[in-house]
């Protein structure tokens, strides 16, 4: 028999904001333990939730990515449960009204074009976190994470594959990153994903067992539990190995195996209520125009103006658009050097490269598009050669104030107008390749690239090559 | 209200009752499900909740950070810390 | 029992006693609970900070019954207090001593207007959102209110003038708009035509009785009409309160667990045992009664017929007042059926707060001002506290 899998997910993005949702302390990551907590977030009494503006801009704008219907009235409610990350033993997140409903997100796959719908966007305070390596019979509690905001996003069962999770991901990471609303970097766990997954006969309208599996760090772990999962419900079913019962699961990738998480920690009512505390925030037209006036351009509007408006190829405009970053320093290199082909050819090809050699994601990319522009318009026009630019493009990732052009002449990698420095190399190069010399003679092309190296190495790059090669050639046929 | 779902309620509340207290209880919830007649004789269909008594909306604040309170002073009163952290017993996962 | 706790260096004439829900950051608070026994917050009150500011002195912490839900605290960790064999509550003996010139404390479930009524004092419980509940312990958000009582209301309204006022820090603040009408003084005798519920004042104790024709003779003297007015909706406000007030109380207390500071248990193995065991030794009865009633109301198959109910009845409570301040300018009734209680009647009967409140609900419920004085309650529409001062005035 075939089968087919039903697939929903509810991903958790950390907004990105200066301070936590309720409380005013730092939502960055990175502090020491405990180190960004107040009152408030670590369950004392007395301290009162005020809600963060930019957590409901930032919520609202999500939804209009996704092409969600905003809430006008959104409201707060308090959901319990005992776990030592809870500090207050609830957590303040949207039940009743939630900030955005019924969006939908297309995806690409291999099999082509898909709509995902988005059941809703809810804005809730994140947990804080456990860590268990510290002591052997203890484990430790840190709440800085506790009160960060969160907004969650809940896809309709849509999904069918893990391809199509992939593309779902990839496509909510890049609409929230556009947006500049999050981060969404599952390593840094600032993207989480809940898998709620179930199997069934192809062609049946019945749904099986659905299962819920939590704790996947990437999105490869989240394939791999995806597969593991299909597997085990199909052989529960094909073969009676197993009883499904609809439960959560935690992945562990490191066995590659789902296990049930206990029941304790997962059961129980949660007994969700309005939080009296917490006002109905109204969203009145002013507000929500100007969030939809702060909507940035769709990647894929930005693609198709790419092709049109600044002529390049529909590879190269795929490429730039999957990473705002890369398009936003994109956009600013051209701004200065005036050549699009140029700097998107600098982009995909040298910037590429160097996040490559530094294990940097296109999205972390963080040097200065205007220097870059600048970088290029000196290498275009023969200041610099294209190996040096290369080398101030590496500082330039160190050193977002570095300007190309000093920093070429403070190290000396700028073109030479000198020829009687090239010529003198040149001549003492060609004096000591007698071999190289004769080979090109005899028709080998490659021979020259040799000498032409040697001589670069030893002017330090610092000379056209095109003169350069043009001279070696006439001396070698003087020789 | 019956023992089994007083007892899930305690589960739930990490509360545990001894019986005599259970007893109490029961005649307590007895009581307010009585009282609950008092309310469902009064029409609400056409009525909104109230979760706010004043009609107070958007209270919002800026997105400014701030950290006034050291994590000294704030686990001054803790049982139990370890290198800044607040210390529970081995939570298995 | 521990009555009061006293602060040596309090210079001020103008002493201040704060009831255990307050938080200060020089004296503990617990709440009355063991769960927070010396307990130091590390923030104080928004009422203390302007008081402070005022020239007023905290001049010591007065014990309160376990987070506030009781009759007058008798439920306190410290013990009951008593005075000549009946109950009698701290902060009402301490102004009563003139020890301070008033007490400031929250009003959860009525325990502070009924001590108040029974001690002869004046007390106000202003209008929901015009005092910053910042700094106090959280119990039943959706109604509680900082209360001041003393001796007459040309104290309470002293002191109520420095407290009040819009709080950044409090979601639930009114604006300083708002919060100026409560200041600003109404038209002399705005309280004409009073209405007096007539359930309110039938299963009452002679004691009680006689306050009450005492203040309608008072009141009728100066011109004031007062109507006897059937309305049995406004009895059953304790029954929806009681239903959010434990609600709200079930979650508010969840955060106390033995992880963070407070009371934890020594015998534990696992966080099951911690939280448990931590919760069980540390709560009172009457308290984890409430906890698992409150539970109960928000589970999931109780949710809709027992606490939204609850909240569409707090509507209809609401509107029912808005009908009798239409023809009424304020509403008269008791705010205990006893002129005095005795530990013998709360052993009879542990729950009684939950049946005694019927008096202070509507109140609580509908975040209405009402001023307590001559041992009775008047109840006027957001924001009439200074008529009812003057009112009550003439009967204190």
């Amino acid at each position: 028999m075939r089968y087919e899998t039903v697939i929903g997910l509810e991903v958790h993005v950390e907004l990105a904001t200066q301070s936590k949702i309720f409380c005013a302390c730092h939502a960055k990551y990175g502090a020491g333990p405990n180190e960004h907590v107040c009152p408030a977030c670590c369950g004392m009494p007395g301290m009162l939730p005020v809600t963060n503006k930019r957590v409901v801009d930032f919520g609202m704008k999500a939804g209009m990515m996704l092409n969600c219907t905003i809430n006008r009235t959104t409201t707060f409610d308090k959901k319990s449960y005992y776990y030592p990350d809870l500090p207050c033993a609830y957590q303040t997140t949207q039940w009743f009204a939630p900030v955005a409903v019924n969006g939908l997100v297309e995806i690409e796959t291999s099999k082509g074009k898909k709509n995902v719908r988005i059941k809703q966007i809810h804005m809730e305070e994140d947990a804080g976190k456990l860590v268990h390596d510290i002591s052997e019979n203890t484990s430790c509690v840190d709440f800085n994470r506790t009160s960060v905001p969160l907004i969650e996003i809940v896809s309709q069962p849509d999904l069918s594959s893990a391809e199509e999770v992939e593309a779902y991901l990839e496509r909510l990471k890049s609409l929230l990153r556009y947006a500049k609303v999050a981060e969404c970097a599952m390593e840094h766990g600032t993207m989480r994903c809940d898998v709620n997954l179930s199997v069934r006969p192809e062609g049946s309208d019945k749904l099986g067992v659905r299962t819920e599996m939590k704790n996947m760090n990437s999105i490869d772990a989240i394939k791999r539990a995806i597969s593991y999962e299909v597997a085990r419900h199909i052989d529960a079913i094909e073969n009676g190995t197993e009883v499904l019962v609809q439960e959560t699961r935690r992945w562990d990738d490191l066995k590659g195996k789902s296990y049930a998480m206990r029941n304790k920690e997962t059961a129980g009512d949660y007994r969700y209520f309005p939080d009296p505390n917490v006002m109905p925030v109204v969203i009145d037209d002013a507000w929500y125009d100007s969030i939809k006036a702060s909507l940035p351009e769709f990647p894929e509007v930005k693609r198709a103006r790419y092709i049109e408006t600044l002529g390049l190829s529909e590879y190269d405009a795929t490429q730039l658009t999957k990473s705002i970053a890369v398009c936003e320093c994109f956009e600013d290199a051209y701004a200065v050097c005036g050549n699009a082909k140029d700097a998107a050819n600098w982009l995909l090809s040298e910037v590429m490269s160097v996040l490559g050699t530094k294990k940097m994601t296109p999205d972390s990319l963080n040097i200065n598009g205007k220097s870059l522009g600048e970088l290029i318009k000196l290498v275009a026009e023969g200041k610099v050669s294209r190996a040096n630019g290369k080398k101030i493009l590496t500082a330039m990732f160190d050193d977002t104030d570095l300007n190309p052009a000093e920093y070429a002449k403070a190290n000396d990698l700028v073109v030479s107008n000198d020829t009687g420095l090239m010529e003198k190399v040149a001549k003492e190069v060609l004096a000591g390749e007698e071999k190289a010399v004769a080979d090109f003679k005899a028709g080998k092309e490659k021979a020259l690239a040799a000498i032409l190296g040697k001589c670069m190495k030893q002017l330090k790059g610092n000379c056209n090559p095109q003169v350069l090669r043009e001279f070696l050639i006439s001396e070698i046929g003087k020789m | 209200m019956d023992k089994e779902t007083l007892r899930k309620l305690e589960l739930l509340n990490q509360l545990s009752l001894t019986d005599a207290q259970k007893a109490d209880v029961l005649g307590f919830f007895a009581n307010r499900e009585e009282e609950l007649n008092i309310l469902n004789a009064m029409n609400t269909e056409n009525t909104e909740r109230m979760v706010h008594v004043m009609p107070i909306m958007t209270v919002v604040r800026e997105d400014v950070a701030a950290q006034p309170f050291s994590r000294d002073d704030l686990q001054k009163g803790a049982p139990e810390t370890n290198q800044g952290y607040w210390c529970v017993p081995r939570v298995v996962e | 029992m521990k009555l009061y706790t006293a602060k040596s260096d309090t210079v001020t004439a103008k002493r201040i006693v704060a009831d255990d829900m307050i938080l200060t950051k020089d004296m503990p608070t617990a709440a009355g609970s063991k769960m927070l026994d010396g307990y130091m917050s590390l923030l104080e009150a928004e009422a203390v900070t302007r008081l402070t500011a005022a020239g007023y002195g905290i001049c010591g912490k007065a014990d309160v019954g376990e987070f506030a839900i009781d009759l007058v605290g008798e439920t306190s960790y410290y013990g009951a207090p008593t005075k000549d064999g009946k109950l009698t509550n701290a902060s009402v003996e301490i102004v009563k001593s003139s020890e301070a010139m008033a007490a400031i404390g929250l009003d959860v479930n009525g325990s502070i207007r009924r001590a108040a009524a029974q001690g002869g004092l004046v007390s106000v419980k202003p209008t929901y959102g015009t005092v910053s509940r910042y700094g106090t312990i959280p119990v039943a958000c959706s109604g509680e209110t900082v209360c001041v009582t003393a001796k007459n209301t040309d104290d309470c309204r002293e002191v109520l003038d420095v407290i009040v006022g819009h709080d950044d820090k409090d979601g639930t603040s009114l604006s300083e708009t708002e919060c100026a009408k409560l200041k600003k003084a109404m038209p002399a005798k705005s309280i004409k035509k009073v209405a007096m519920i007539s359930e309110m004042c039938e299963n009452v104790d002679a004691e009680t009785k006689a306050k009450i024709d005492a203040v309608r003779a008072k009141l009728a003297a100066k011109g004031i009409e007062v109507t006897v007015v059937s309305e049995p909706m406004l009895s059953s406000a304790r029954v929806a309160w009681n239903i959010l007030m434990s609600a709200e109380l079930c979650n508010n207390v969840s955060r106390y667990d033995g992880v963070k500071y407070g009371y934890r248990t020594e015998n534990y193995t696992c966080i099951d045992d911690l939280y448990t065991n931590t919760r069980t030794e540390a709560f009172g009865e009457l308290l984890k009664t409430v906890i698992l009633y409150g539970s109960d109301a928000l589970s999931t198959d109780n949710y809709m017929k027992v606490y939204d109910k609850g909240l569409r009845v707090r509507r209809l409570i609401c509107e029912c007042f808005a009908k009798l301040f239409g023809q009424y300018d304020a509403v008269l009734l008791p705010a205990c059926s006893k002129a005095a209680y005795t530990e013998d009647m709360v052993a009879a009967d542990k729950y009684i707060a939950f049946s005694e409140n019927v008096f202070t609900a509507p109140a609580s419920i509908t975040g209405l001002p009402t001023v307590t004085a001559g041992g009775v309650q008047l109840i006027g529409p957001a924001f009439s506290e200074n008529a009812l001062f003057e009112a009550a005035k003439l009967y204190e």
